[in-house]
């Protein structure tokens, strides 16, 4: 099958560099600390941050720092057919790890010991790259709740097909069985904190295909730290500063 | 010396949001002597509504409604099974109701949420029960073929008054419709007798059902559109994009039981401090379709039914007007 054609369109009409049109919204839910949607292209995620509070389970609990918990799951109708078991199979545990993993390394926990933050998902309409999308919408969630990062986290997937190096998959060029590179990025301190890769990939091209992803990471960053630059001036305005 | 002493000398010297936290009854005590609520609704009045048809474009049917701060997304996806044999002429509708850990601070991961099940319950029997939905339009072939309509409907913001929400946004995805495409018939030597479902309804506009065909080993398959003139093996089961015809309506209104006051749509904060809470259920032909109150500390008197039924009478004008608005922005489209 073509998934670039030979004008250099791919199957949505988008060029290989170009990433899917990208919508942020922060506040979407009245009732967590901090939370946000984020849509990248039909790829619809929501975040839900709940924290620092008291930690649940006291056996748990750590006297140096904050404890992260993460859950991913999926909305029943979130895909083409309707997911029988949407939590506690096998993807969606991963998933909750790696976002879990992955948010910890950024958040200053030691500076709220004794305490919990809960980082909850939830993917409305899945796409392609919902891993990244969810990361997005944490990060957002967490700065809306105010918790201490060290930087943000941005993530973005890339791939190989037809001997090109795409940028941002959607469902049918993931599902194709080519290679399939998700990359975690700190854009601040220019640090990668999270590479995954699926399907075999020419040595020479690994690169590439990661500084693509990496490329993304920060159109993404950019796009964020717009979106809370809005949303501060929003809430200054509020108070009548 | 009683706590309503303390808390009277305290309130002069306490901050509001303090006082709020610590004697959360004797705050809401004040407000309802002043027939008036916290955040300035008057008694009877439920909280701003908004319906949006269409939020999930893969699910055959789906809205979003939100009753203040209260969100709940529903989804409708149909798919084909195999009819029951003590009902072969009747399709099936599965409800589920999710609170996700995101809603709310009390969910947690792994347990489902106490108020999710019950509610799921509920929304159910109300459902089924309004005769909302006709099961025999969604028959395909008697005894061998017919829909299962699966809803699903996630609780995305918990604060107050969710059975209401759940069911108005049940509602809208039930009714939204998308726009019909053509269907090309090229009639062959395969041929299947089918009855054509009529519709004429009420509300015509309604979810789509999609068109199949049974293809030559008796299975159900999509039925997809060749473009390039072949001649097609398989005629379509339905000829066009079915509509569910809507029976009468249901719409609910939830209210808060406190000594004589009568509260419409509670927040959660005032569910959780006036734990009596009834739910009536009307439809659009003027009829008690359900009432629920599940025990509760304040007791109902007659005049309290009365009261709680004309408030639902009120509210249900309200919701029909905010439906008709969504369908009618749709259309636009």
């Amino acid at each position: 099958m073509e998934f670039v054609n030979p004008e250099g369109l791919r199957l949505d009409g988008r060029r290989p560099m170009e990433m899917r049109q990208l919508r942020a919204e922060i506040g979407a839910v009245a009732r967590a600390d901090g939370s946000a949607v984020f849509e990248m292209g039909n790829t619809k995620v929501i975040a839900a941050v709940y924290g620092p509070r008291e930690v649940q389970n006291k056996s748990q609990q750590s006297n140096d720092q904050a404890l992260v918990r993460c859950e991913y799951t999926m909305a029943n109708f979130s895909t083409g057919d309707r997911k029988r078991k949407p939590k506690g199979d096998r993807r969606s545990t991963e998933i909750s790890l790696v976002i879990r993993q992955t948010m910890e390394a950024c958040i200053l926990t030691h500076l709220m010991p004794r305490s919990q933050i809960d980082i909850y998902v939830q993917v409305l309409q899945a796409d392609g790259g919902t891993r990244s999308a969810c990361i997005n919408a944490a990060t957002l969630a967490l700065a809306d709740a105010g918790i201490p990062m060290r930087d943000l986290v941005t993530s973005c997937s890339s791939g190989y097909l037809n001997s090109t190096p795409l940028l941002d998959l959607n469902y049918l060029e993931d599902s194709a069985g080519g290679p399939d590179v998700t990359v975690g990025f700190l854009p601040k301190l220019d640090r990668v904190t999270l590479l995954q890769m699926d399907a075999k990939l020419p040595v020479d091209i690994v690169e590439n295909v990661m500084q693509l992803a990496i490329e993304g990471c920060k159109a993404i960053a950019t796009y964020i730290r717009e979106v809370l630059l809005e949303n501060t001036k929003q809430l200054e305005y509020r108070r009548g500063l | 010396m009683g706590l309503l002493d303390s808390s009277g000398d305290l309130s002069a010297e306490m901050e509001v949001d303090a006082f709020r936290r610590l004697f959360p009854l004797r705050y809401y005590e004040r407000h309802l002597a002043e027939s008036i609520r916290p955040d300035g609704r008057p008694l009877g009045r439920a909280r701003d509504t908004t319906v949006a048809l269409g939020a999930v474009s893969s699910a055959d049917g789906s809205a979003l409604a939100k009753i203040g701060s209260t969100t709940m997304l529903a989804a409708i996806k149909m798919e084909v099974m195999t009819p029951s044999a003590e009902s072969p002429d009747e399709g099936c509708i599965a409800i589920e109701f999710h609170m996700p850990p995101i809603c709310s601070p009390i969910v947690r991961p792994g347990r489902p949420a106490e108020a999710a099940v019950v509610v799921s319950k509920q929304l159910s029997d109300t459902i089924l029960s309004s005769g909302m939905i006709d099961l025999k339009e969604l028959a395909l072939v008697s005894g061998k073929a017919a829909w299962m309509a699966y809803l699903d409907i996630y609780c995305l913001d918990a604060d107050g008054a969710l059975f209401d929400a759940a069911l108005l946004s049940a509602v809208a995805a039930f009714s939204h419709c998308k726009h019909l495409s053509p269907f090309l018939i090229v009639p062959t030597s395969y041929t299947l007798l089918l009855s054509l479902i009529h519709v004429s309804a009420r509300y015509s506009l309604a979810v789509q059902i999609p068109v199949v065909s049974v293809n030559d080993k008796g299975k159900i398959v999509a039925f997809t559109e060749e473009g390039d003139g072949r001649k097609l093996e398989k005629e379509a089961v339905n000829k066009e994009k079915i509509k569910l015809t809507l029976g009468s309506i249901p719409f609910s209104l939830t209210c808060a039981l406190h000594k004589k006051y009568i509260l419409a749509d509670p927040t959660s904060e005032e569910e959780s401090i006036m734990e009596t809470l009834v739910t009536v259920v009307m439809d659009s032909s003027d009829r008690l379709v359900s009432f629920y109150k599940p025990g509760g500390p304040a007791l109902a008197y007659t005049s309290l039914v009365t009261d709680c039924v004309a408030l639902t009478r009120h509210r249900m004008k309200e919701l029909e007007k905010i439906l008709d608005e969504a369908f009618s922005g749709m259309e636009v489209d």
